[in-house]
C-alpha cells in the first residue's frame, strides 16, 4: 500500500452508523451506481478534467461503497478487478452487477459464464458486499424463468446475492419465501410508480444485508432506452427524508448491514443525493444520541 | 488540457457471410465460402467461422478451400448487397456520433463518441445499444469494444472475435496489452514477426520493455510505431468517412495464361470499370491505382499510379490502369492473373475545382453517360456494357456495347 493509499484509507468515509432499532445496529453503506462518468466532472462532483483512472480514488473520499455497473456490460476479468480494487481503501466495499449475458441476453453456455463471473470478482474477496442480479422488465414469472433463476442462484451459491426484479409478477409471497430460504436479498427500489414495474417493498429476505436502489422517479423517461432520460431525476430533501422514515428504518431493523445506491447518475444527481442522504442519516443519529 | 477520448470499434466477423445468412437463414446450417464461381482461378472472398476452422483463408484459391472444407457451400459475392447492409449499419451508428470511420463493405468501423455522454449516456451503453439494435433490426451481431484509442479498441476486437465485447478503461491500455501475443498488434508485417521470433519477443509486454534506442536497431523507422503501439499509445483520430487504409480490390484470372496484349488490356479495363462502379456506389473517389501482374512462373510485378485529384470515372481509372499496365508488363512470360487495387479513398466532392480545365459541358456529358451505364449495369449485369479499349490506352474512349 502506498503512502497516498494509506492516507486515503485513513480519510475514507466510514459507513454511516445507520439506525439503531432496538438492540440492532445496522451500518449503512451509501454510494452510487457506477463512479466513472465524464459528466460528473462537468457537473462539478469531480474536479475538472479528472482522468477516468483517477475517479475511483476521488470517489472514495466521499463514499464507503460503490455499485460496479461495468460488470453488466462485460464479464469482469480478475486482473482488471484486482487493479481497480487496489485503488480503493481496504475497507471500501463493492457491489458488482451480474453480467448481462446472464440476465438480459442469456447465452447457451451461461453456466460456464457463471463460473467465469465468479473468477472475475474473486479478487474482491470480503470486499464484495453483493452481487446484484438485475433482471429485465420482460423477465416475467413464468415456469421457464423460475427454473432459470433457481439454477442461476444455485450457480451463485456462496456469494452475497441480491435480486432486483423489474416485473410486477414476481411480487408474490412464494418468491419472497424462496429468497428467504436461500438467504438471497430482495432489492428494494425507489422508482416511478408504474403498473408493470415491480413495486417498492420493504421486505428483508436475507438478514445479512438489505439492498436499496434509488432509480429516480422520472415517469416519462423510464420507458426510454436512453439512460440520460431514464435516470434523470433529482430527489428533494423531503423525498429522501420520507424514504428514510418509511423504508430505511424498517429495513435496518431486520438486517445486519445496509447497501444503498443511487442510480440517477445524470448531471451528478446521484452523488449529490447520496451525500444528502448521508447527512440526513447522520443528523438523525446525532439527534437520537 | 487533457482530453480523454472514447472510441468504439464495431466489427461484424465475416461480414459477407453474416449478410448472406441474414438473406437466407438456411445457410446457417453449413459452412459457407464466398468466392466468384465463374472465374477459373477464383479465390476466397470471405468464409464462415466453421470454414475458417477447417483451414480456409481469405485469398486462398477456391479449389484448395473446397478441398479443406468439403461440406462448405460456395456462393458468389454480392458486393451490392453487402454495401447496402453496411449502409444500414452505418445509419444506426451515425445516430450517436457524426465521427464514424469505416471500411467499404466489411462490417468494420470506428466511432468517436467523446463528449456525447450528455445526450446518450456512458459510452459502454452506446456500444450495447448499437449492438442490440443492429442485431434486432439487421440480424447481424457485431463485436463492440471501447477504448481511449483506435489501436487498443482494434486489438480488443481481435481478442473477442467472433462475438463479444471488451471495455479497456482509460489508463489500463498498457496493462491490457502486456500479456497478449505480439502479433495481435495491428500492422505487424511478416518481416517484423520474424524479427520478434529471432529476439524471442512473444508478448506485447516484452516489446514494451524495450526503449526507443533498443528498438531502433532491429526495426529502423518502424521503431517509433512499435514503441507507442506496445504501450497502447495511438494519437490517430477517427476520420469521418471511409478509412484511409480502405482499399478496393478487383482481380481477374485468365482461363489460360496469356501474353495477348488485347486480352490483357480488356481485362484491365474491365477491372477498372468494376472498381469505378464500386467507388461510385459508395460515394467515393480514389487517388491511387496499383496493378499487380502474376506471371505463369509465379513471379509478380506491381506498379502504381497516383493522381492529385481523386476520381471514380470509368474513363479516368481505365486510362490510369492501362498506363500502369504499360509500366508493369515488361516480361514475355505469359500472365496468369492481374489484381487492381484502388486506395487513398475519399468522399466524392460535388464542389467544382477552381482550376478545372475540362469544359463543364464535357463533364456533364461524362457524368450522364456513367449514370446511364450504371443504370444498365444495375438492370442487366456488370458485363453488358463497358468502355472501349483503343490500343493506346491514352485517349478518352467512348462507351460501347461489349460483345453480346
Amino acid at each position: 500500500m502506498t503512502t497516498v493509499q494509506r492516507a486515503e484509507a485513513m480519510f475514507s468515509p466510514p459507513a454511516v452508523d445507520g439506525l439503531t432499532v432496538g438492540s440492532r445496529q445496522c451500518p449503512l453503506y451509501i454510494g452510487t451506481s457506477g463512479y466513472s462518468y465524464t459528466e460528473w466532472s462537468d457537473s462539478g462532483f469531480y474536479p475538472a478534467a479528472t482522468r477516468t483512472a483517477d475517479m475511483l480514488g476521488e470517489y472514495t473520499r466521499y463514499f464507503p461503497a460503490v455499485e460496479l455497473n461495468y460488470t453488466w456490460y462485460q464479464m469482469p476479468r480478475p486482473e482488471a478487478v484486482a487493479r481497480m480494487a487496489a485503488k480503493a481503501p481496504e475497507d471500501f466495499l463493492f457491489a458488482a452487477k451480474l453480467t448481462r449475458s446472464l440476465t438480459h441476453d442469456i447465452r447457451d453456455n451461461w453456466s460456464q459464464e457463471v463460473n467465469q463471473y465468479r473468477r472475475g470478482v474473486a479478487p474482491l474477496g470480503s470486499r464484495l458486499a453483493a452481487v446484484l442480479v438485475q433482471l429485465p422488465p420482460d423477465f416475467r414469472r413464468s415456469p421457464a424463468n423460475r427454473c432459470y433463476l433457481a439454477r442461476l442462484l444455485d450457480g451463485l451459491q456462496g456469494l452475497p446475492v441480491a435480486v432486483e426484479f423489474r416485473h410486477v409478477s414476481w411480487a408474490v409471497d412464494p418468491v419472497f419465501a424462496e429468497l428467504e430460504r436461500r438467504r438471497v436479498t430482495l432489492v428494494s427500489v425507489d422508482a416511478p410508480d408504474l403498473p408493470e414495474l415491480f413495486p417498492h417493498m420493504d421486505i428483508v429476505t436475507n438478514p445479512d444485508f438489505f439492498y436499496l436502489r434509488f432509480h429516480g422517479r422520472n415517469r416519462s423517461g423510464w420507458s426510454s432506452s436512453n439512460m440520460q432520460k431514464k435516470f434523470d431525476y433529482d430527489y428533494s430533501e423531503t423525498e429522501l427524508r420520507q424514504r428514510t422514515e418509511a423504508s430505511i428504518a424498517a429495513l435496518s431493523s431486520r438486517a445486519d448491514r445496509g447497501l444503498v445506491f443511487f442510480n440517477n447518475h445524470v448531471r451528478a444527481q446521484a452523488p449529490r443525493n447520496a451525500r444528502n442522504l448521508q447527512n440526513i442519516l447522520k443528523a438523525r443519529q446525532w439527534t437520537k444520541q | 488540457m487533457y482530453s480523454e477520448r472514447s472510441i468504439l470499434h464495431f466489427n461484424v466477423a465475416d461480414f459477407a457471410v453474416a449478410v448472406e445468412r441474414v438473406a437466407d437463414s438456411s445457410l446457417r446450417r453449413r459452412p459457407l465460402i464466398i468466392a466468384p464461381l465463374q472465374a477459373a482461378r477464383a479465390v476466397v472472398y470471405d468464409m464462415s467461422e466453421e470454414a475458417f476452422c477447417s483451414g480456409v483463408r481469405k485469398g486462398m484459391p477456391l479449389f484448395q478451400a473446397t478441398r479443406r472444407c468439403r461440406r462448405a457451400q460456395v456462393l458468389p459475392p454480392r458486393i451490392g448487397l453487402y454495401q447496402r447492409a453496411m449502409g444500414d449499419f452505418l445509419g444506426r451508428v451515425r445516430r450517436f456520433s457524426p465521427l464514424v470511420e469505416h471500411g467499404l463493405a466489411d462490417g468494420h468501423l470506428f466511432v468517436d463518441v467523446t463528449g456525447t455522454h450528455r445526450l446518450f449516456g456512458p459510452a459502454p451503453d452506446i456500444g450495447w445499444r448499437v449492438r442490440r439494435e443492429v442485431r434486432g433490426d439487421l440480424g447481424i451481431d457485431p463485436i463492440w469494444t471501447l477504448s481511449s484509442n483506435k489501436l487498443v479498441a482494434k486489438v480488443a476486437s481481435r481478442l473477442v472475435k467472433p462475438v463479444g465485447e471488451y471495455i479497456v478503461a482509460p489508463g489500463e491500455e498498457q496493462e491490457f496489452l502486456a500479456p497478449l501475443p505480439v502479433f495481435l498488434l495491428p500492422g505487424i508485417t511478416q518481416g517484423e514477426r520474424r524479427r520478434f521470433r529471432e529476439f524471442n519477443i512473444l508478448r506485447i509486454g516484452q516489446l514494451a520493455g524495450l526503449n526507443r534506442n533498443e528498438l531502433l536497431v532491429p526495426f529502423g523507422r518502424r521503431s517509433g510505431y512499435l514503441y507507442d503501439a506496445s504501450r497502447g499509445v495511438d494519437p490517430s483520430r477517427v476520420t469521418n468517412g471511409v478509412r484511409r487504409d480502405a482499399c478496393i480490390v478487383q482481380e481477374h484470372h485468365f482461363g489460360d495464361d496469356t501474353n495477348d496484349s488485347r486480352r490483357l488490356k480488356e481485362a484491365v479495363a474491365r477491372l477498372a470499370a468494376q472498381v469505378a462502379l464500386q467507388l461510385r456506389r459508395g460515394g467515393q473517389e480514389a487517388r491511387r491505382l496499383v496493378l499487380r501482374l502474376t506471371y505463369s512462373d509465379g513471379a509478380t510485378v506491381q506498379r502504381q499510379l497516383s493522381r492529385r485529384i481523386g476520381s471514380s470515372s470509368d474513363f479516368v481509372l481505365r486510362d490510369m490502369a492501362l498506363l500502369v499496365l504499360q509500366r508493369a508488363w515488361r516480361r514475355r512470360t505469359r500472365i496468369r492473373s492481374c489484381h487492381l487495387f484502388c486506395d487513398r479513398l475519399h468522399r466524392r466532392s460535388t464542389q467544382q475545382s477552381l482550376l478545372q480545365m475540362l469544359p463543364q459541358q464535357s463533364k456533364d456529358n461524362e457524368a450522364g453517360l456513367l449514370e446511364a451505364m450504371d443504370a444498365i449495369r444495375d438492370r442487366f449485369g456488370q458485363e453488358v456494357i463497358g468502355t472501349g479499349v483503343d490500343g493506346t490506352g491514352g485517349d478518352r474512349g467512348r462507351a460501347q456495347m461489349s460483345a453480346g
